[in-house]
Parts: structure tokens; sequence; C-alpha cells
């Protein structure tokens, strides 16, 4: 018994630490499969991106066809000397459509992440200045789901035009009549309505695109991250 | 994180084209051109008489600009440089090659997708196995 007792306070100090190399291991399976989890959200993200990335340029080739179409349209009714680049104006003038560029909220990439943002005919200059918060607050990766409206398959983008419908009033519509006008006056006064289809085909096209720079910029990212983590 | 490289948010930036002349037109209508003070404009229409040299000083004098933010270059034309535009890795201005009229699009050739497909690769997988 007294051995037994001699020998008890020995054992006592060798079973917690065990105990503690038990709870080690336990938090560092934890880490590791924690770790794996994170792995595959951003392999999930990579992927979902690249998919994105493919639809979008799939998209992008119809909406571009049309317009080279309606142009090709437009020169066979007015003359090609009448829809030519030698009638471009060189004289000093600011482009009405630009792009706004935000660093992405995504702060879990160790790689910059921009954000663009497209502005038509002046639009963005007229709105809000929160939209540069906004545009950041959605900035952030989401997956998405197949069978969606994103893309729909003719290319045309009414979800895009939906928003803008929403908070443009007359006068902003009346505003991008006239930009959309002074753009196609480069070709003479009156012009040829296949100008004015093409016009919008190269619209829906931009729309495309800046999308396409969202997502090659998601995809480098979640690229960076999985090659680096 | 810390050490992250930021991005300066830029509240209106160009968006320049290299391309043939109906998708510069096409984009021009769109109201992307734009032509400054000294008569530089951000986009470069490309015939059969374009030289690879001036489609190489449009490419790098577009992606040193500050104020422009996506280049788009048609992929024939990016195929003719591609040793330039699979080198750029900056993140602004963003390089999208598009297809044009008589040369559709090919993933393939893309300096983005084939610099990332290197993660779907067989050996790719099989090195991190060892």
């Amino acid at each position: 018994m007294a051995a037994a007792t001699e020998e008890h306070p020995g054992s006592t100090g060798f079973v917690p630490r065990a105990a503690e190399e038990v709870e080690e291991v336990h938090e560092a399976n934890e880490e590791e499969r924690l770790g794996r989890d994170d792995d595959g959200d951003e392999i999930l993200r990579f992927m979902d991106s690249v998919d994105g990335h493919l639809l979008l340029m799939d998209s992008l080739s119809p909406a571009l066809r049309r317009g080279w179409i309606d142009l090709a349209g437009a020169r066979h009714w007015i003359g090609t000397s009448r829809v030519s680049s030698t009638l471009f104006d060189h004289k000093e003038q600011s482009a009405a459509t630009k792009v706004q560029v935000v660093d992405s909220a995504d702060l879990q990439s160790s790689e910059p992440n921009p954000h663009f943002v497209l502005s038509k005919w002046h639009l963005q200059e007229k709105s809000n200045s929160n939209d540069a918060v906004s545009a950041q607050d959605n900035t952030k990766p989401k997956l998405r789901f197949r069978g969606s409206t994103t893309f729909p398959e003719d290319g045309s983008h009414e979800a895009d035009v939906a928003p803008a419908e929403s908070w443009t009033g007359v006068d902003t519509r009346s505003h991008v009549q006239r930009a959309r006008s002074k753009a196609l006056s480069v070709f003479g006064a009156l012009v040829s309505p296949k100008l004015r289809t093409s016009q919008i085909s190269f619209e829906t096209a931009l729309e495309l695109i800046v999308e396409l720079a969202n997502s090659r910029s998601n995809m480098l990212a979640s690229f960076f991250q999985i090659k680096d983590g | 994180m810390a050490g992250r490289p930021s991005i300066p948010t830029i509240n209106s930036a160009l968006i320049a084209i290299i391309a043939d002349e109906d998708t510069v037109t096409g984009f021009l209508l769109a109201g992307v051109g734009n032509v400054d003070l000294r008569k530089k404009t951000n986009y470069l229409i490309i015939d059969n008489k374009t030289t690879v040299k001036q489609i190489e000083d449009a490419f790098k004098e577009f992606t040193t600009r500050e104020d422009i933010a996506i280049v788009l270059i048609s992929q024939y034309v990016a195929n003719m440089i591609r040793f330039l535009v699979d080198s750029y890795n900056r993140p602004v201005p963003a390089i999208l090659e598009i297809p044009s009229k008589d040369h559709p699009y090919d993933p393939a050739h893309d300096s983005v997708l084939s610099r990332v497909k290197y993660l779907f690769s067989a050996e790719s997988v099989a090195s991190d196995r060892r």
C-alpha cells in the first residue's frame, strides 16, 4: 500500500503530460482539418471563377458578332466611306464611357484583387458618391449557381439594364440618348438604324468585358491563393 | 492581411483597345474613345500595314499609362506579341483577349487561362502528391 502510495505521485505527474500531448495532437488535427476546408473553399472559388470566365467569353462572342454584322449592314446601306475610321475626330475629347477601379474587399487574398465598375455615358459621375463604397462592398467573390439568369444564352443583358433603369429618371435617359447621338454624329447627321443597333451591341459587349475583367481578377486571386497555400 | 499590396482607387479610367477597324469602331460608338491634349488616343487600329513593333509599342504604352484600367486586345493580335502579353502580370490594367471577326476566341491561347490551367494538369497533381 505504502509502495503504491509512493508510486502514485510519480504516476500522477506522468498522466497530465500524456493528456497535454493528446490535446496538442487533437488541436493540430483540428487545425489541419480547418486548413483543408479553407483550401477546399478556395479551390471551389477558383473553379467557379474559371467556369464563369469561360461562360462570359461565350456570351461576348455573340454580342460582338451582332455588332460587326450591324456595322457591315450600315456600310452596305450608306457606303463604306461613310462608316470608316478615317472619320474619327482627332480633336481632344474625353471618353464618355469609363471604368472605376476599386480594391476588392477580399482580404483573405494575399494578391491584389481589383474590382472594375463600368460607367457608361458619364452616368457614374452623375450618380451618388457612395457608389465606390457600395462597389467595394460587392467585390467579395460569391459562388454562382448554374442555371441562374445571370448569363442568358442570347447574350442580352436585361438584368444589367434593369438596375440602371431603376435609378435613372427621364433626365438620365435623355442624357444617355444625347450621348449616344453625339457618338453617332461622327458618321453624319442622319445615321443608319444599323449603326444604332451596332452601338447597343457594343455597349452590351462592354458590360460583359467589365464582368470578364472582374472574373479574371478573382480567378488570378484564387489561383495565387491556392498556389501559395 | 499584412503585406498585401493594395490597389489605389481610380474613379474614372479608360478602356484601351488594340484591334481591327470594325472592333475599334464599334467600341468607339459605345463611347470609349479618348484623345488627350497631345493627340494621343487610347486605341490602335490594326490593319495589314501595322507592324509588330507598332503593336508592341502600343501595348507597352497602354499597360504603363495610369489612366487605363482595361486593355482589350484581339487574340490574333495578342498572338503576334505573345511573349509580351504572357510576361505581363500586373493586376491593373487588366489585359483581356477578345475574339475578332475572322479569328474566334481560343481559350488555349489565352494568357491568363494558360497560366492557371496547370492546376488542372496531371503533372501538378502528381507533384503535389510527391
